[in-house]
């Protein structure tokens, strides 16, 4: 559960962006899968203080290797970019229960910016031959859309769709507006193939838009899991610091840990405003 | 090799070594069992019960800070029924002292916490919460003031037959009143430190980064003051210590015997290195070997010599 695995690669994808690709070589991608995270130790000093939990985005077996992708966004990020190839970096994990891998019928990925990277590890896990596979995915521009990945998809050959806050890139808007349309389109009757009823979705993004697109995927009927994030302290369960509410089918609220009974949910569980 | 005698006793609490888990901070005994075997730990202490089942503060409830953390859980916790009907059983089966941390909003629910667990089960002794920093009421409204800090203890005391340690709260200007008064009412053992009230505040919402704006503080960076405290009440007061408060390698734990502690208690340190706790004692094991003490207990205040 806790190692040290060796950085084969840590290298900035866009220093614009400041999206980094981290490759690391050791036990976690015997066992890991899509959707599942790791816990990093990204300083050998107690400042920063507590680990990082990043997504696994990519699960190589053969090599031993799982590669993550992360956005520098504070002190835990930066101090990360800092790690040297060749270095050991510890780790806890896999952690979390990670997304289902549907062995058939039809999925609908929904992402919002970096939530991207946990749906990596899922697209890659899928056998897409028989799961039909559609994207959606929404961000700032199409800068970010490049360095986060976006040559990846065309190389997988994906059927997807982005929209762009600045309308650099794809539809001009939110991804909730081409998740409308889409849905609408599955509705139609003419395309009798693509019915709506075949479909599940999985979603990873900002909690606005998870909880939007949960309601517009609920409205029709259409089962989604999302994969949420919050701040958090252990990553194993033990300090109850990034817990969600989820509404049992007896009608009662209960807590659950993002990080041990997640981080992915069923979306129609999820309590999404309460407060208390 | 001489073997040392890291065996500890603590009041009626016999401990295999003084290392032991504080509330909070280790769940109910099971999270970290993938890791390593609780039972090699001189006991653990499991999350705050309450009477009634709690949801806690809303998130988030976590946020870092130099060399520490703040949190605002809030007390999250089953309830006692769920505690004793799921979570008490399991833990009959951890091979360590188990130490339930009690937690009430009245004096009446520390009544109702203290006859309603089993004095022939595993418990091993019951922690008195009267220090949270995350409840409106109670809590740390009981550990602040010496009056009521002894009148919780005493109508523990009433209600079971186990040993009881009261957890103090940081958060008061004199520790040695409140140490005082909790010896009056009848706890065996101190336990210090519970967290600092502390907060921060986010520069882009500009609002408090937690959502109940404030939070107890704990990791090293409070150490410094828990020895100081922990050092303070072995001075004044008869009882012995649990010490904890950013204990997070055996050397920290040295230090806390030292001043006074006959016992530590490892917390936050397990979120980033949950095998401390286990490192803590072979690394005191190592130290009395290696500066020729027979047993762990000598070490315990000679700082005061």
């Amino acid at each position: 559960m806790i190692k040290n695995e060796k950085v084969i690669e840590n290298r900035v994808l866009d220093p614009g962006a400041g999206i980094f690709k981290l490759v690391l070589r050791g036990q976690t991608a015997k066992t890991a899968r899509p959707g599942q995270f790791v816990h990093l130790k990204v300083s050998s000093t107690m400042d920063p203080f507590l680990r990082r939990p990043i997504s696994i985005a990519g699960i190589n077996r053969q090599l031993g290797e799982i590669t993550l992708f992360y956005r520098v966004v504070g002190r835990g990020t930066s101090e990360l970019t800092r790690v040297k190839e060749n270095q050991t970096l510890n780790l806890i994990g896999p952690l979390g229960n990670g997304f289902t891998v549907p062995r058939q019928g039809k999925l609908l990925l929904l992402a919002g910016g970096i939530g991207i990277f946990p749906l990596f590890s899922l697209i890659e896990a899928l056998d897409t031959s028989k799961v039909k596979v559609k994207l959606l995915w929404g961000a700032e521009n199409r800068q970010f859309l490049e360095a986060a990945g976006l040559k990846t998809l065309l190389e997988k050959n994906l059927d997807y769709e982005v929209s762009t806050l600045d309308g650099s890139m794809g539809h001009k808007g939110l991804i909730t507006d081409l998740l409308e349309y889409y849905l609408q389109a599955f509705n139609n009757p003419s395309e009798k193939e693509s019915s709506i009823l075949a479909w599940s979705a999985a979603a990873c993004g900002p909690k606005a838009m998870l909880q939007a697109v949960t309601t517009i995927c609920r409205q029709e009927g259409l089962p989604i899991e999302v994969s949420l994030e919050e701040r958090m302290a252990c990553g194993v369960g033990a300090c109850l610091g990034c817990v969600c509410t989820v509404r049992e089918a007896s009608g009662s609220l209960v807590r659950k840990r993002v990080c041990k009974d997640g981080p992915v949910f069923d979306g129609g569980e999820v309590v999404w405003d309460e407060e208390s | 090799m001489k073997k040392v005698d890291l065996t500890t006793q603590l009041a009626g609490v016999k401990l295999k070594n003084p290392v032991i888990t504080s509330s909070g901070t280790y769940g109910f005994g099971e999270e970290y069992a993938p890791f390593y075997d609780p039972a090699l730990l001189g006991g653990i202490t499991v999350k705050g019960i309450t009477p009634l089942p709690r949801l806690g503060n809303p998130v988030p409830r976590i946020a870092e800070t130099p060399s520490g953390m703040l949190n605002s859980v809030g007390l999250e916790n089953p309830g006692l029924e769920e505690f004793l009907r799921t979570y008490l059983p399991r833990l009959e089966k951890i091979g360590t002292a188990v130490i339930v941390n009690i937690s009430g909003f009245s004096l009446e629910d520390y009544a109702l916490m203290a006859s309603s667990l089993p004095e022939n089960s595993c418990i091993s002794a019951l922690e008195v919460n009267i220090s949270c920093p995350n409840i409106q009421h109670g809590g740390m409204a009981f550990g602040t003031d010496p009056r009521s800090a002894e009148e919780v203890i005493k109508v523990t005391r009433k209600h079971t037959r186990l040993p009881l340690i009261a957890k103090l709260s940081p958060n008061v200007t004199d520790i040695v009143e409140i140490a005082k008064a909790v010896s009056g009412g009848g706890a065996d053992i101190i336990s210090l430190i519970n967290t600092l009230l502390g907060m921060r505040i986010d520069l882009k919402t500009r609002k408090p980064v937690l959502a109940n704006t404030m939070g107890g503080l704990s990791g090293p960076a409070v150490l410094p003051v828990a020895l100081r405290m922990v050092y303070q009440v072995y001075k004044a007061v008869d009882l012995p210590i649990i010490g904890m408060g950013g204990i997070s390698n055996w050397q920290d734990a040295v230090e806390f015997m030292l001043a006074g502690a006959s016992a530590v208690s490892i917390g936050t340190a397990n979120f980033v290195d949950p095998l401390a706790p286990l490192e803590i004692v072979n690394g005191l094991e190592e130290y009395c070997r290696r500066e020729g003490y027979d047993s762990i207990q000598e070490l315990v205040g000679l700082a005061h010599s």
